[in-house]
Formats: structure tokens, C-alpha cells, sequence
């Protein structure tokens, strides 16, 4: 079996004298599909933005695509151009049209021609399913279009892994379908990716893993039929119980 | 409506009346008589021949002149003292911190003084110049550089040349327009210096003739007005900066955009909804500040016109109303050119 | 700022207007003293020492009519104003009298609304230049760059003097007389001109004074005097015939230290009737027999005011040429008290 692709050993995590992540271990192999949930300030958005440098860690390695994050700037600037995010907030920029939203890092990053980006740009709002909203400002989208929006911007850098912080949980209910089946289609098309989400029947339809955090510490980690059939652990119970 | 009307009138038919009784001159024929007395720096022919309503104008130039350059200045300055307050260099964003402390906290008038007399005092005697391949030359006169003369009809050639170039630049896109542009200035330009000759400065007895020259006093005014409203500016650019929130930097960093990058695509023009309406108050306050000019030796409108004309025609309320006047004239003109910027450019995506 | 100095009389005279015309005797009576304009600093003319007191040929001025009009030298408050601050000032009544070295002049006594009492100072344009500059004229003075005043008429008389000999030269014009020496010392300018007074009185701020020499030349006529607000004439004859009677009163030989001797006995009637023995100037003009009196008591007569700042006594040794009494070869000349 192959090195994997994120590697997340012994992680720890304060925000002042708050501990937010204690001691985490997770592997994530090319191709697999993880979903991470948890009560809500248990760690699981701070685990994810470790993955790609948004957050430092204060002890513990974490190492992506054999990078390793603790490396410095130009180590984290790799790190982040094979790592797509999806906040749960989308962080579109409101001043930029969808399609400059989406050709902006891959022209300054990448070093895309102008043309090069835009036949990317417009490949990858066909793929979330919104080609026709490329000249519309990001506040003229509903909540579940700039979602796509967001998922097709990090979709042009062309990364290896994506990472989704509660994706749909900033939705109107009728909105989240929509962006569910984008992620989906992404699943099934064999892109690795950590999500975070309260959203049960994803986790039981994609993952592979499903990682379940309660205050920092990985609690459960099982695959979807266990995790939900026979959850080992008291705490993995309750939480079901309250969710589902 | 017909109340304030009324009113005017009545005010103004009750100063004149007052001012007559009074043996006081009024009414604005003053603007035709011969001015009599000279200016040192003019952007247009004056002489102490020209009537009073042209010195009147050089002073207005001059007071435009003198704004527009440091409003440019000023905001370069203040952006990267603004932006360099968020660097990662600890020095540098201490530097723009005490920068900015400083100069807010040391009164206008005082560092125009500074500056004017530290400029004075650091250049030599006109007879002591340095001297650039003998066309350059820099004294406590001021920087005296070759100057074209342009003759007859020479004026017109060098306006259309500036207005295709201008349209030129602004053209870059479509590259056919910029070309042809570029082709028909090459060609005013020939005709331009055809009408034209190079005058070179000389030394006389007393100092350099001929040529064109940069006066201490407008440099001192020019540092001094940028410096102290950079340091406003700064403020001011870091508050926008604040107000953008933490998850477009965030986004950005997601997608390994640069520093640089992430600041000039997505930090600053979002900032620019907070800077710009703060900005225009800075520009109106400069404009306002420039009227300083007076007590360096800087004929601007306030020096010329509020000064030295007042004097000789003792016309207050007729040359301090032209003056309110034109200084209102140019506030509002800012006024409405930054709005215009702030609903085109600044507010951009905003607007549904 | 500068603006709103203008804008507060501007609008007293928008909407009172004749209103603030009373009588200034009576107003200043009322108040119990009076406001008199002087320059910002000007040695020998009007210059605060250091506790803040005013003295100067032009502050003492004040000072006699203070005690014409309101029996003590005293009660006068004085204000320091620019030469462009001063007529405004004047016209809209801040002030009572203008006792500032400026320059009587047609326009001025016939467009703004103000009235010249007399003459206090004969004075004229100069030039002071470095001697090192090896210039011994003003005729050699082409292409210089000159360091003025603005709101004065050295302006005009300068772009004059230079336009009629056909010479260039460059005017570098400052707000206030501080920054032109200030500009002067530095380099800037060549020359320094300004009524050749002010230039001695100038030259004692600069550190080498010798190393500067004032050219021969007296470009204008610079007849200085106090002014008054047009449309009261009782005023304008109690300020006039104060100026009068210090002139007067040298010509009599009446001094600070005589006066009140030759009050009690003098038998020649001209003194009679200065000190108000006999005649009623006094009543003519509004006031009791002693005003005179009180104007030689408190500052001395012309000559001793002239000595005092100016002259021998001062620091700036101005010799006293045309400033000397008609009948010694000068100009001063005051009407007969009969
Ligand atoms: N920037 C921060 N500063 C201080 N505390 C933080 C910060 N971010 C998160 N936390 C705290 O860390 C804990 C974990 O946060 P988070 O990872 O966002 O939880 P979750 O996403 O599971 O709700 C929470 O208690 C939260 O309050
Ligand atoms: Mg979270």
C-alpha cells in the first residue's frame, strides 16, 4: 500500500490556554473519502485547516503529499496548491465576478495564460453545473449557487485533495441538495477528500471513514456501517442519538 | 425657497448699501485693473502687466497644482505606510507606526516650515550649483532644468499630443486603437518640436536664467502636504484593511495566493469601500491645507489672491467670497469625482 | 481659519451695518478703553518686551491718545495685526485706531473706508543685501531674487522700481516678516526690501549685522501715520490733533519733564494756549482744557518719542532726516492750536 496523502501524527492544538485538538492521529490514503463529525467545538474545523496551513500546530507533525507543513512558507505554499478548501461561509470575493473569482490564483499562482484560466474556469462551472453565471457577482448568487461557486473555484487549481468545512450548514434546506450532489459526483468521480459535516446521509452515501471528535480527541473511527450500526464508544452513541 | 431667496437678496442689496455708506469700494471691476506686481512661479504667461483677474488664475493653478500632486503623492505614501503597518517585518511595520504617530501629532504649519528651511538650507548658493552635464542644475534657487519653447501654434500640437497619449495608455487593451495612437503622436511629436526650441539655463550674476524651475517652496509645500496626510491616509487604509473580514484572507490563502497577491486582488480592493468616502475628507483637508502656501512664499490662491490683492484693493468681502467660493468649487468637485469612484470602482459586486 | 478672521465683521456688516457707526468717543468712554492696532513685531514701531508690554513710536501713540480721550495712557488694549488683517479690521470697528507702520496712500484713504490722521514717520523703500555680494546699487540689482512682505505696498513699489529701470527679477513673497528674514538668512534671496526702518530694525535680529549693508537707493514714498474709521469726524480730530500736539509741543519746547512747570507759569501765549491756560481747544474737540497736557505727561513730545525708539536713545540709531521738525530742515509740520 502506497505512503498516505495527508498524514496527521500527534497533533496538538491551543488557542490560548484552550486546547482544541489533543493528541489527534489520521491517515488519509490517495482516493479515500473521510468524513469528520463531531459535537459542535470539538476541533473538527480546526483539524482540517491544519491540513493546509491555516492553522499552526503547537506540537505533532503533519505531513502532505510527504510535506511537511511545519516547513515554512514556501512548503506551506505547495501544500495549499494541491489542497483545496470549501468554507462553510463560501468566502467568494464580492468584488470579483464568478469567473474572476475563479481565475485569479491560477493566473497568479499557477501562471495561467488569461485564456488558459477562463476555458478552465468555464470546464469547472459546468462540472458544479452553473456555466451560465460566469459574469454575475458573487451577491447576486443564491447561498447554494456561490457554494458551487466556491467548490468550482477550488476545483481550478486542480488540486489533489478537498478539504469541506461544513459545506451546506450556512444553506437554506433547499439549497443543500444541490450542493450535496456536487460533492457527491466529486466523491464518485475518485477525488480524495476530508469532510466535515452534520450531514448523515452524505456521510453514509460517500465516506469511506467516518472520524468522529469530541473535545480534540479522535473518539471513533470506523467505516459508515459500523459507525452508524454499532458505534463503540458512549459518547459516538449520544451524539447520534441527538443528531439522528 | 422664496424665503431664502428673499433673504439673499436682502443681504446682499443691505452689505453693498452699508459699504457704500461706509466710503468702502465694492463690485468686482478690480478683476481688469493692471496688477502690478509680479509672481515667481506661474503656470501660465503672467507679468506685471496682466490684469488682476490673471493673477487671480495663476494663483488657481497654482493651488491645483500644488493639490493634485500631493494628493498623488499622499495616497502612494499613505497605501504603503498603511499596508506595511500589517508586514511581517517587525521593523518596518514599527517604522510605519511611528511614522505615523509622528507626523499626525506635529503641527502642519510647523513641518512646512522644516521642510522648506531644511531644503533651503541643504542646497548651495546659486554660484555653488551642482551641476548635471551642465543642463541640470540644483541651488537654494531651486531645480533648474532645460525647458522647451514652444512657438506659435506649438501649444495646440502639444494638447492634441497629450490627449492621444492619454487615450493611448487608457486603450492598452484593444491594441489597434493603442497603435494608431502611438503612430499619429509620433508624428505631432516631430511637429511639435519643428515649432519648437530647448531653452538651457544660464548662470547670470545673481542666478540661472532661462529653462524651467522646481521652487524650493513649491518641493517644501509638496513634501510637507503629502507626509502629514500620508500619515492620515495610513490610518485610515489600515482600518480598511481591518474591516476586511478574516475569511477572504483566509480564501485566499487557501488558494496559495502570494502576499503581495492577496493584498492587491483582494484585501485592498475590498478595503477600498471603507477607505474611499475617509479618503475624500483627506483630499478636502489637503486642498484646504495647501492655503498654508502663504507662509513659505508659495503663490497660491490664498497668497496671491486672498493676499496680495486683498492688500492692494481692500476688497474683503468681494475676494474672500471669490476665494470661499473656489474652495468650495474644488471640494465638491473632489467630493463628486470620489463618489463617482467609489460607486465604479469601489463598491464594485455591492450593488445588485 | 484665515477666512474666518473676515467672516465674523463680514457678517456684523451684512446685517447691523450702520448700526456699529455710533460715536467713538462715547463708545470707547463707555468701555473704558480703546483697542488700537499695531504691528506683530516691529523694533522701534511695536514690539511686546518680555512681561508682554508693548512699546514702540506707534504703541506710544496709542498710549497719547488714550490719555486725550480718556484722561490715562493706560487704557488701551492693543491688538498686533498683519498689514492685510489691519484695514479690515479698521473698517468693521475691532478697532478704534490703526497705529501700524503702514503706508498712506491714495486708495487706501479713499476705497477703504478709512481716513489718515497724519504723519507719524517718513519712511521709503530699501534694499539691505550681503556685502559680500559686492553690490553697491540697487541699479545692480537685475535678475536678483527679492524676499518681501506680502499685503504691504512693497509688492507694487518693487515690480515698479524694477519694470522702470527694465530690470528682471524674481519675488519670493512671504506672509510675515519673521519668515522673510528667516528666507533672507538662508539663501534664498538676494535681497531684502522693505521700508528702510524695518530693515534697520531687521538687521538688528541677524546675527553679523555688518556682514549686511542697506543700499543707498529709497525706492517710494512711505509716509506712515495712524488711521481711523471714515464717518467720525470728533474722532478723527482728537487722533489728528494728538499727533499734533506731540509735533507741536517739540516746536514749543514743551517736554514730559517741563509740562507740567510751564503749565502754571509760562506767559507765552502758544504754550498758553496749548496746555489749555487760555482758548478752548479743547472744547472744540469734544474734551476738557488738559488733553494736551496729558499726551506730553504721558509719552513726551515728538522729538523725545523719536529719540527714544528710533533715534540716538534706541538700538537702531535711525538717523533723524526727513523726521526732523519743518523749521530744522525736515518735514514735520503741525497746524497752529488757536
Ligand atoms: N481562532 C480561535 N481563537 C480562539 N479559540 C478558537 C479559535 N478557533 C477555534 N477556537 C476554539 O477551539 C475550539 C474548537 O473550534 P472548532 O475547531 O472551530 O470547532 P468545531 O469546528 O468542531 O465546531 C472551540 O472551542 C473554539 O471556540
Ligand atoms: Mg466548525
Amino acid at each position: 500500500m502506497s505512503d498516505p496523502v495527508i498524514k496527521v501524527e500527534q497533533v496538538h492544538k491551543w488557542f490560548g490556554t484552550h486546547q482544541a485538538l489533543d493528541g489527534v492521529d489520521l491517515s488519509v490514503n490517495t482516493g479515500e473519502r473521510i468524513v469528520v463529525c463531531g459535537p459542535s467545538g470539538s476541533g473538527k474545523s480546526t483539524l482540517v485547516r491544519c491540513m493546509n496551513g491555516l492553522e499552526t500546530v503547537e506540537s505533532g507533525r503533519i505531513t502532505v503529499n510527504q510535506i511537511d507543513l511545519a516547513g515554512g512558507t514556501t512548503a506551506v505554499e505547495q501544500v495549499r496548491k494541491s489542497v483545496g478548501m470549501v468554507f462553510q461561509q463560501f468566502n467568494l470575493f464580492p468584488h470579483l465576478t464568478v469567473e474572476e473569482n475563479l481565475c485569479l490564483a491560477p493566473v497568479r499562482g499557477l501562471g495561467l495564460s488569461e485564456i488558459e484560466a477562463k476555458e478552465r474556469a468555464e470546464k469547472y462551472l459546468k462540472r458544479v453545473h452553473i456555466p451560465e453565471q460566469a459574469t454575475k457577482f458573487p451577491l447576486q448568487l443564491s447561498g447554494g449557487q456561490q457554494q458551487r461557486v466556491a467548490i468550482a473555484r477550488a476545483l481550478c487549481m486542480e488540486p489533489k485533495i478537498m478539504l469541506f468545512d461544513e459545506p451546506t450548514s450556512a444553506l437554506d434546506p433547499e439549497m443543500i441538495k444541490e450542493v450535496l450532489d456536487v460533492i457527491a459526483e466529486l466523491a464518485a468521480d475518485g477525488m480524495t477528500m476530508v469532510c466535515v459535516t452534520h450531514e448523515m446521509g452524505l456521510a453514509r452515501a460517500m465516506a469511506d471513514r467516518i472520524v468522529f471528535l469530541d473535545e480534540g480527541q479522535i473518539v471513533e473511527e470506523a467505516s459508515p456501517l459500523e459507525f452508524f450500526d454499532s458505534p463503540k464508544s458512549d459518547r459516538t452513541k449520544q451524539f447520534l442519538s441527538r443528531i439522528l | 425657497m422664496v424665503i431664502v431667496v428673499v433673504l439673499v437678496s436682502w443681504v446682499i442689496g443691505n452689505t453693498f448699501d452699508n459699504l457704500s455708506t461706509r466710503g468702502i469700494a465694492s463690485g468686482f471691476s478690480f478683476l481688469q485693473s493692471t496688477a502690478g506686481f509680479g509672481i515667481s512661479t506661474s503656470l501660465i504667461e503672467f507679468s506685471e502687466a496682466s490684469s488682476i483677474g490673471r493673477a487671480f488664475w495663476v494663483g488657481l493653478l497654482n493651488t491645483l497644482l500644488v493639490s493634485a500632486i500631493s494628493v498623488a503623492l499622499a495616497t502612494i505614501l499613505g497605501f504603503a505606510f498603511g499596508v506595511a503597518r500589517f508586514s511581517g517585518n517587525w521593523l518596518l511595520a514599527r517604522l510605519a507606526a511611528v511614522y505615523v504617530e509622528t507626523l499626525r501629532n506635529i503641527p502642519l504649519l510647523l513641518q512646512i516650515f522644516f521642510w522648506y528651511f531644511a531644503v533651503l538650507r541643504s542646497l548651495p548658493s546659486p554660484r555653488q550649483s551642482f551641476d548635471l552635464m551642465g543642463l541640470f542644475f540644483l541651488n537654494n534657487r531651486g531645480f533648474y532644468v532645460p525647458a522647451l519653447e514652444i512657438f506659435d501654434g506649438g501649444g495646440w500640437l502639444l494638447s492634441v499630443l497629450i490627449a492621444l497619449l492619454i487615450t493611448a495608455f487608457w486603450q492598452r487593451q484593444q491594441k489597434l486603437i493603442s497603435r494608431s495612437c502611438s503612430g499619429m503622436a509620433v508624428l505631432l511629436l516631430v511637429l511639435v518640436f519643428a515649432n519648437a526650441g530647448i531653452s538651457v539655463p544660464v548662470l547670470r550674476s545673481f542666478n540661472f536664467i532661462g529653462g524651467a524651475v522646481l521652487s524650493p517652496e513649491l518641493v517644501a509645500l509638496v513634501i510637507a502636504l503629502s507626509t502629514y496626510t500620508a500619515a492620515f491616509i495610513a490610518e485610515i487604509v489600515r482600518a480598511g484593511i481591518q474591516s476586511v473580514p478574516r475569511g477572504q484572507i483566509e480564501a485566499a490563502n487557501a488558494l496559495s495566493l502570494s502576499n503581495k497577491d492577496r493584498m492587491r486582488f483582494v484585501v485592498i480592493p475590498q478595503a477600498l469601500r471603507v477607505i474611499v468616502p475617509l479618503l475624500t475628507n483627506q483630499y478636502l483637508n489637503l486642498t484646504k491645507n495647501s492655503s498654508l502656501a502663504a507662509a513659505i512664499a508659495f503663490p497660491d490662491l490664498v497668497s496671491v489672491f486672498a493676499g496680495t490683492v486683498l492688500n492692494i484693493t481692500g476688497q474683503a468681502i468681494e475676494i474672500i467670497g471669490i476665494t470661499m467660493a473656489v474652495y468650495l468649487t474644488i471640494s465638491l468637485a473632489i467630493a463628486m469625482a470620489m463618489n463617482a469612484f467609489n460607486r465604479t470602482t469601489a463598491m464594485r459586486g455591492l450593488s445588485p | 481659519m484665515r477666512i474666518l478672521r473676515y467672516l465674523v465683521p463680514f457678517l456684523s456688516v451684512v446685517l447691523f451695518g450702520a448700526a456699529t457707526s455710533a460715536g467713538t468717543l462715547d463708545t470707547i468712554k463707555k468701555k473704558g478703553w480703546l483697542t488700537c492696532g499695531v504691528s506683530q513685531g516691529l523694533p522701534g514701531f511695536s514690539v511686546p518686551d518680555a512681561k508682554g508690554n508693548w512699546t514702540g513710536i506707534d504703541v506710544d501713540f496709542c498710549r497719547a491718545v488714550a490719555a486725550v480721550a480718556l484722561g490715562s495712557p493706560d487704557k488701551v488694549k492693543f491688538r498686533p495685526l498683519s498689514t492685510k488683517e489691519a484695514f479690515t479690521a479698521l473698517q468693521f470697528g475691532e478697532i478704534h485706531i490703526l497705529s501700524r507702520n503702514v503706508t498712506w496712500t491714495q486708495t487706501r484713504d479713499s476705497a477703504l473706508g478709512v481716513n489718515f490722521a497724519g504723519i507719524l514717520y517718513y519712511d521709503g523703500q530699501g534694499f539691505m543685501v550681503r556685502r559680500d555680494l559686492g553690490v553697491r546699487s540697487a541699479r545692480e540689482l537685475d535678475g536678483a531674487a527679492v524676499c518681501v512682505n506680502s499685503g504691504s505696498t512693497t509688492e507694487l513699489n518693487l515690480s515698479d522700481y524694477f519694470r522702470s529701470h527694465g530690470m528682471k527679477y524674481t519675488p519670493v513673497v512671504f506672509e510675515k516678516s519673521d519668515e522673510v528674514l528667516a528666507a533672507y538668512r538662508a539663501g534664498r534671496c538676494d535681497v531684502f526690501s522693505t521700508d528702510q526702518s524695518g530693515l534697520y530694525a531687521q538687521r538688528l535680529k541677524l546675527p553679523k549685522g555688518n556682514v549686511h549693508m542697506i543700499l543707498p537707493e529709497v525706492i517710494s514714498k512711505e509716509p506712515l501715520g495712524p488711521a481711523v474709521r471714515q464717518g467720525d469726524d470728533q474722532w478723527f480730530n482728537i487722533v489728528r490733533w494728538t499727533l499734533f500736539a506731540l509735533i507741536g509741543a517739540e516746536e514749543l519746547g514743551v517736554t514730559k519733564s517741563n509740562v507740567t512747570v510751564l503749565e502754571k507759569k509760562t506767559r507765552n501765549p502758544a504754550v498758553r494756549r496749548f496746555v489749555g491756560t487760555e482758548g478752548k481747544a479743547g472744547a472744540n474737540l469734544g474734551l476738557d482744557p488738559k488733553w494736551a497736557v496729558r499726551a506730553i505727561t504721558a509719552v513726551g513730545n515728538y522729538g523725545e518719542l523719536f529719540e527714544r525708539h528710533l533715534g540716538n536713545k534706541s538700538r537702531l540709531k535711525i538717523s533723524r532726516d526727513l523726521n526732523r521738525l519743518w523749521n530744522k530742515g525736515g518735514l514735520h509740520y503741525a497746524p497752529p492750536i488757536r
